[in-house]
């Protein structure tokens, strides 16, 4: 997740993005969704204001350091964050047999206990 | 004294991962000051309370919820 500064014209952060992904190096085009200017929770800076983008990208460990190097020296650029997706939304539910097995689990640490 | 069993919100509707882009649900998690709500208040499970906090903990660093709420600088 990227948040830019919201002054910036939406194709200088449409190029910007593009830039940052060419870095990557991957094959795919990363998908981004785009949250737009919304207000931030607090203030960064004199900023009351970012320009949101979520990007899923797939790419080589090796070439992250040079990436983020990119983005902190990017000073529209105001705040990123990478992390690994498999760990969010979008992994299937949990099953029936995931939610007994955990249920299970649980009744048995409360014997343990007694 | 054990204290009762709550259910897990999270456990109840099926989630796996919390998204730390969800302010409406973080919402639901943290105190009127911008505090972690305790499990034993929330009833969640230790799975999703460490998922949670590392969730609140990432939406606060991207400006989604705040630090600290009340506060103006």
């Amino acid at each position: 997740m990227y948040i830019f500064d919201s002054t910036l014209e939406d194709s200088a952060i449409n190029d910007k993005l593009t830039r940052f992904h060419d870095l990557l190096g991957s094959p795919e085009t990363p998908e981004s969704d785009h949250w737009g200017r919304r207000q931030l929770a607090y203030q960064i800076g004199p900023r009351e204001n970012g320009y949101y983008v979520v990007s899923r990208f797939a790419a080589d460990p090796a070439v992250l350091p040079e990436y983020e190097r990119a983005l902190r020296l990017d000073d529209s650029v105001m705040r990123y964050l990478i992390t690994l997706h498999e760990h969010e939304v979008g992994a299937p539910a949990m099953s029936d047999e995931e939610l007994a097995a955990q249920a299970a689990r649980r009744d048995d640490d409360d014997d343990d206990e007694d | 004294m054990r204290r009762p069993q709550k259910s897990c919100p999270f456990c109840e509707g099926r989630v796996r991962w919390v998204d730390y882009k969800d302010d409406r649900t973080l919402g639901r998690f943290i105190t009127d000051q911008g505090k972690i709500l305790p499990s034993r208040l929330s009833g969640t499970c230790a799975r999703h309370q460490r998922q949670l906090s590392t969730a609140i903990k990432r939406a606060r660093y991207l400006a989604i919820i705040p630090y600290l709420k009340g506060h103006t600088a």
